[in-house]
């Protein structure tokens, strides 16, 4: 489990992440949403101990991060999976970690064969693609076994069918009883994974729910033979709508209210269903964008 | 440096995990023991660490191979041979030190490591200790092929070996190795960036005892590290017990403190 309390970090007169609080419960992911430069990965340092905040707390299991004795045992965490020393070894880097964690040497070789990098175990990790050092610090942060798992960006670099394998892995990981929070900056990358969203944007949290609670704001989705009949009939029973740049229309109402209303004014329906991987991007680029616009 | 871009074969989601799980044995704390061992292992187990090592003994053997193809009239001592072996890596076995400190930073590799101890102040200090075992480690090298050359020299040549002094310039060699290691070290831990901590460090303590006299006159030896090293080396402080403890603590033990400090607040990124 991870708290974050009110969680403040300035540098000089800029502050980076404001007064952000959340908690990722266990058996869930957690996306931890929002554009370069929200203060994501300002907000996952400090959560590590690797950025000492301005002011708040983070702690996970109920401890903050310098004070775990053997942190890798409880939380694995990928920063950065750029920041591997190029002249080692991929299972050389996993051994030293293996040594420090106190698990054995066959964990390392466990790791590699489990994140499919088995084959390439004895090539230095500079010449390893972005994709590739990925699968390896997923490798290491799953090394000591833990019950955590903080991943800054992970999916970034990877292959569809790598970002599928992750998928696998990380609900696989949460419906065991594991806590997971994985940053992104894109939609598509994470909608289909996490469970809960906490949405940040300049420093910022704007938006922190369950992906469907989330979702739900965004309304329905319709489109008829007659647009301006259809936008005239909802209008008359009393829905608001927004009309959307291909002719459909967002309606804050149930499919089930919108079919009738439409149904009423005999109006046909081309399309009718929930607002959803375009009303998601909608509300990120609308939440994200609002207290940029007004600092 | 080529990147690889082949497939990379499907795998079953994590159900290595739950088999394992189990299996592992209880967490524990990490012992100072167990992160110098981490920060011997890493300074050898690149191929950067492994070329700097193997370039000290290189320049000793060669150092000697001259030594030995030049010998003096009279009996060839170990005293050449290990003078001249060590002049280089006494050069060189500093950087060591500095690049214990600095070439997590360089690398980025810092992330990794402070996530795994966040005790950093703890782990700085394993990197010191690590770094003074392995110049010595590399120093008993260097020292071996002294006493090779000697006896071989004894032996091959007609002048005849002698090993005179043997116990006193082995205590000051080591000594002097573990004095400027730990300067590198420190300076490494104040200034993060490889190239320039190097550049200081060979640098300023060389401005200092050439611009120093010129304006302290004979004061300019309470900041002279090298003299004050020179004397700790020879266990003969000459009655200059207070400049010889103010040298060392401004340019030793300061920076240590400092790069400490420090590195136990620098953002890791």
């Amino acid at each position: 489990m991870i708290t974050v309390e009110n969680l403040t970090k300035r540098y000089g007169s800029t502050t980076a992440v404001q007064d952000v609080s959340f908690t990722v419960q266990p058996g869930s992911i957690t996306g931890f949403l929002g554009p370069n430069g929200a203060g994501k990965s300002t907000t996952l340092r400090m959560l590590t101990g690797l950025t000492p905040p301005s002011s708040g707390t983070a702690t996970i299991t109920g401890k903050k991060y310098a004070e775990l004795p053997n942190p890798g045992r409880v939380v694995g965490v990928m920063l950065d999976a750029a920041a591997q020393h190029a002249g080692r070894t991929g299972r050389e880097t996993l051994a030293l970690n293996a040594s420090l964690l106190g698990v054995p040497k066959r964990r390392a070789d466990e790791m590699l064969e489990a994140v499919g990098l088995t084959h390439a175990a004895k090539r230095r990790v500079g010449q390893y693609s972005l994709g590739m050092r990925q699968r390896l610090g997923i490798a290491n942060a799953l090394l000591g076994d833990p019950a955590v798992l903080i991943l800054d960006e992970p999916a970034n670099g990877m292959d569809p069918e790598g970002i599928r394998w992750m998928r696998g892995l990380l609900q696989d990981f949460a419906s065991r009883g594991g806590t997971v929070i994985l940053s992104s900056h894109l939609l598509g990358e994470v909608q289909a994974t996490v469970d809960r969203l906490v949405v940040i944007g300049g420093g910022r949290i704007v938006a922190n729910g369950s992906l469907e609670e989330l979702l739900a704001g965004s309304g329905t989705l319709v489109r008829g033979l007659d647009p301006i009949g259809l936008n005239q009939a909802l209008t008359a029973a009393g829905l608001s709508l927004e009309p959307l740049h291909d002719g459909g229309l967002r309606v804050d109402a149930t499919a089930e209210q919108v079919g009738r209303a439409a149904a009423a004014a005999g109006q046909v329906l081309l399309e009718l269903r929930q607002s959803d991987g375009a009303g998601l991007e909608d509300l990120f680029f609308q939440l994200t964008a609002e207290p940029a616009a007004a600092a | 440096m080529s990147t690889l871009t082949e497939e990379i074969a499907p795998v079953a989601p994590a159900k290595h995990r739950a088999e394992v799980a189990t299996a592992l044995p209880p967490a524990r704390g990490q012992s100072f023991l167990k992160l110098v061992t981490i920060e011997l292992r890493k300074s050898v187990n690149t191929r950067s660490g492994r070329v700097l090592i193997g370039a000290i003994l290189l320049i000793a053997l060669a150092a000697m191979t001259w030594q030995f193809t030049h010998l003096p009239e009279g009996a060839a001592g170990v005293d050449g041979f290990l003078g001249a072996g060590s002049t280089g890596a006494m050069l060189i076995l500093p950087v060591i030190g500095v690049m214990a400190m600095t070439s997590e930073w360089t690398q980025r590799t810092a992330l990794t490591t402070f996530t795994l101890s966040p005790r950093r102040v703890r782990v700085q200090l394993a990197k010191f200790v690590s770094a003074v075992v392995l110049s010595a480690v590399v120093m008993t090298g260097v020292v071996l092929l002294a006493l090779l050359g000697t006896a071989l020299a004894g032996a091959v040549t007609d002048h005849s070996a002698t090993y005179a002094g043997l116990g006193g310039l082995l205590a000051s060699s080591y000594l002097m190795m573990a004095l400027n290691v730990v300067m590198g070290a420190a300076f490494g831990a104040v200034i993060a960036q490889t190239a320039v901590a190097i550049l200081v460090f060979f640098i300023a303590p060389t401005a200092w005892s050439l611009a120093g006299p010129a304006l302290f006159k004979d004061n300019a030896n309470y900041l002279d590290v090298f003299s004050a090293f020179g004397r700790i080396a020879e266990r003969d402080l000459n009655g200059m017990l207070p400049e010889t403890l103010t040298a060392i603590g401004v340019w030793v033990v300061l920076p240590t403190i400092v790069g400490l400090w420090l590195s136990s607040r620098r953002e890791v990124k």
